[in-house]
């Protein structure tokens, strides 16, 4: 491979692992939160790729996606939380992960009852639909939008959760709820309100996605499945490690699509089993 | 979720039951190849309600075993020319062998790190399976897998009557062995485990030897549905190893409701049979699945062998009261 094309395909990586960071952000949240595993979150991101798409149906160009996806995907989370998730919070976990995975399975097929099972086509807004150049290498205009809005969202993050209140509750949460709840925060609030920024992000993530790879039922499984490795990876319960994780997954995935694309995959699933055995806190936890 | 029950006598008359929904099956059904899809599906289903309801181990990697079997099998009679029984016997033991393998390390993390493992594993399994496309065919999977003879000398199985009567025979045996386990001393640590796995060690057995066991014996019975699904198909299709399996057989044997081996065959047979019957109507069907799942995590925690045990009891009762 030349080092031209390793360029690029690093560059690329780098925009696909803020995606995976904005999509795993949630899950790690909720699941230090409250040790629950939620196999819905491939579905969040699902239903805003799809906002992207009937944005860029109605309008021309899907630029409010990053607006009406985040929305919608929060919306979707906190219904389900609401009437079917909550209940299951004194339950084993192997009740939350069937019932978060039958919420899955709902919103996938609902996606194909009012659309259809096949793959569309999602426009890069015409503005963003140009190569830029950086130093010697050419790169796609959209790519970068997508770098650069990923970026700022996870500064703003960042600041939410150091500098606010809010923020100081969800890290002291994830840490130990327990200890949270003694001090009086009703930590099934927190809950929620995690779980509907948890989904912003997801939902940013797919309008974000929507324009890369298109759109399709099965996306978000897909999506769910990459989420989980990125979580490990980076340590469960990590905010840094997300951001560390969905880099790396993203960059390793990129380069070794052109090298041997079977075998992307097999490592990063690989690489999720060997964190999970040899240092489950994720290479960003706390042992 | 529902535990096998203590005390199971072996055989009980589930045994007799299932016995009976064998032998009648390809005569109520309008053909003998639902009746044979859904009783692959039972044997699959059973391994992941074995795991579940004796050790408690929610398993998102049966389809990877299954998968395995399918495979193994697939490639024995098409590229070795194999005969069936052989075959069948091999595929089961190399999914056993694997599962043993991945459950060393599986079982060194417990809750919701062993459900990561297991679909980690399960989603290597799918991507080697890829990787090594010039053994599996990769996206095409294994085509034109011939119908070879039970065993090498014999007349080869001739028709789909056939294939239903070697399927029969397999998951009756297979139900068997798990009910056999299931009413043994080993059936009784396992399940010891499952409610307090601390109290099991504590008692001087050893917890991870025991679960390592379970997972092989789930193996075994998944690999060995898998290749019974290559044997009746005649051909491997790369779902069979796909992460979405493994799905559909926790779902299988949830609704069934884990609570016996015979509620396996019950979930398996209802998946089966809707799949058949509301796919023409509604292609959506799966959506029902979908709530009908959260709707047995919420409220029928037992699932359908649980309801339907409930059911008899009230009846039982009311005939004891009006009499």
């Amino acid at each position: 491979m030349s080092g031209q094309l390793l360029v690029f395909q690093v560059l690329n990586g780098i925009g696909i692992g803020m995606i995976y960071f904005l999509l795993s952000v949630g899950l790690t949240m909720i699941f230090g939160l409250m040790r629950f595993v939620n196999f819905a979150h491939g579905a969040l991101y699902l239903v805003a790729a799809y906002a992207a798409y009937v944005v860029s149906q109605l309008t021309g160009t899907m630029l409010w996606a990053l607006i009406a996806g985040p929305l919608v995907a929060a919306a979707l989370a906190v219904v389900a939380e609401r009437l079917l998730l909550r209940h299951t919070y004194a339950m084993p976990h192997e009740a939350q992960i069937l019932i978060t995975f039958a919420v899955a399975l709902i919103v996938q097929e609902s996606v194909i009852l009012i659309f259809d099972p096949l793959a569309k086509n999602v426009p890069v807004p015409a503005f963003l639909s140009g190569i830029v150049f950086i130093g010697p290498f050419v790169y796609p205009a959209y790519r970068l939008a997508v770098v650069a809005v990923a970026a700022a969202v996870a500064l703003l993050l960042w600041l939410v959760l150091e500098r606010t209140r809010f923020g100081a509750i969800l890290r002291a949460g994830s840490e130990s709820s327990e200890m949270v709840s003694l001090l009086g925060i009703d930590v099934h609030r927190v809950f929620l309100a995690a779980f509907a920024l948890g989904g912003a992000l997801a939902g940013l993530a797919g309008a974000l996605a929507a324009p890369l790879r298109g759109v399709e039922p099965f996306m978000g499984l897909e999506a769910l499945g990459i989420a989980f490795v990125v979580v490990v990876v980076g340590g469960i319960g990590s905010f840094s490690g997300a951001l560390l994780g969905g880099l790396l997954i993203g960059v390793v995935q990129s380069v070794m699509s052109s090298l041997w694309p079977e075998g992307a995959r097999l490592m990063i699933y690989g690489a999720m089993a060997l964190v999970l055995l040899t240092r489950p806190a994720g290479l960003m936890g706390r042992a | 979720m529902s535990a096998f029950r203590e005390g199971g006598r072996f055989p009980d008359w589930s045994s007799a039951g299932v016995a009976v929904a064998l032998l009648t099956l390809p005569f109520v059904l309008p053909t003998v190849t639902l009746a044979s899809e859904l009783v692959v599906f039972a044997i699959a289903a059973l391994s992941c309600a074995f795991l579940l309801g004796m050790v408690g181990l929610l398993s998102f990697g049966q389809g990877l075993f299954f998968g395995i079997g399918a495979y193994v099998a697939g490639i024995l009679l098409e590229q070795h020319h194999w005969a069936t029984l052989p075959a069948v016997l091999l595929a089961a033991v190399a999914a056993c062998l694997t599962a043993g393998l991945l459950g060393l390390l599986a079982v060194r993390q417990r809750g919701v790190y062993f459900v990561m493992l297991t679909l980690a594993f399960a989603q290597m399994g799918y991507f080697a399976m890829l990787a090594l496309k010039q053994h599996t065919g990769g996206e095409n999977g294994i085509t034109g897998v011939p119908r070879a003879p039970l065993l090498s000398g014999l007349g080869p199985l001739a028709g789909p009557e056939a294939v239903y009567g070697l399927l029969a025979v397999v998951a009756f045996l297979a139900f068997l062995l798990v009910q056999r386990i299931s009413a043994s001393p080993f059936g009784s640590v396992l399940r010891s485990i499952r409610e307090n796995e601390g109290r099991a060690e504590a008692l001087g057995y050893d917890v991870r030897a025991y679960k390592v066991a379970a997972f092989a014996l789930a193996g075994l019975v998944a690999g060995l549905a898998g290749a019974m699904h290559t044997i009746f198909l005649g051909f491997v299709p790369p779902n069979v190893i796909e992460l979405e399996m493994s799905e559909r057989l926790i779902i299988m044997s949830i609704i069934g409701g884990a609570g016996a081996p015979a509620a396996a065959f019950l979930g398996a047979g209802f998946y089966v049979l809707m799949a058949d019957w509301l796919s023409t109507l509604w292609p959506r069907w799966l959506m029902l699945i979908g709530f009908m799942l959260a709707g047995i995590v919420l409220l029928m925690r037992d699932g359908l062998w649980g309801g339907a045990a409930a059911l008899s009891r009230r009846l039982r009762m009311g005939r004891q009261t009006r009499g």
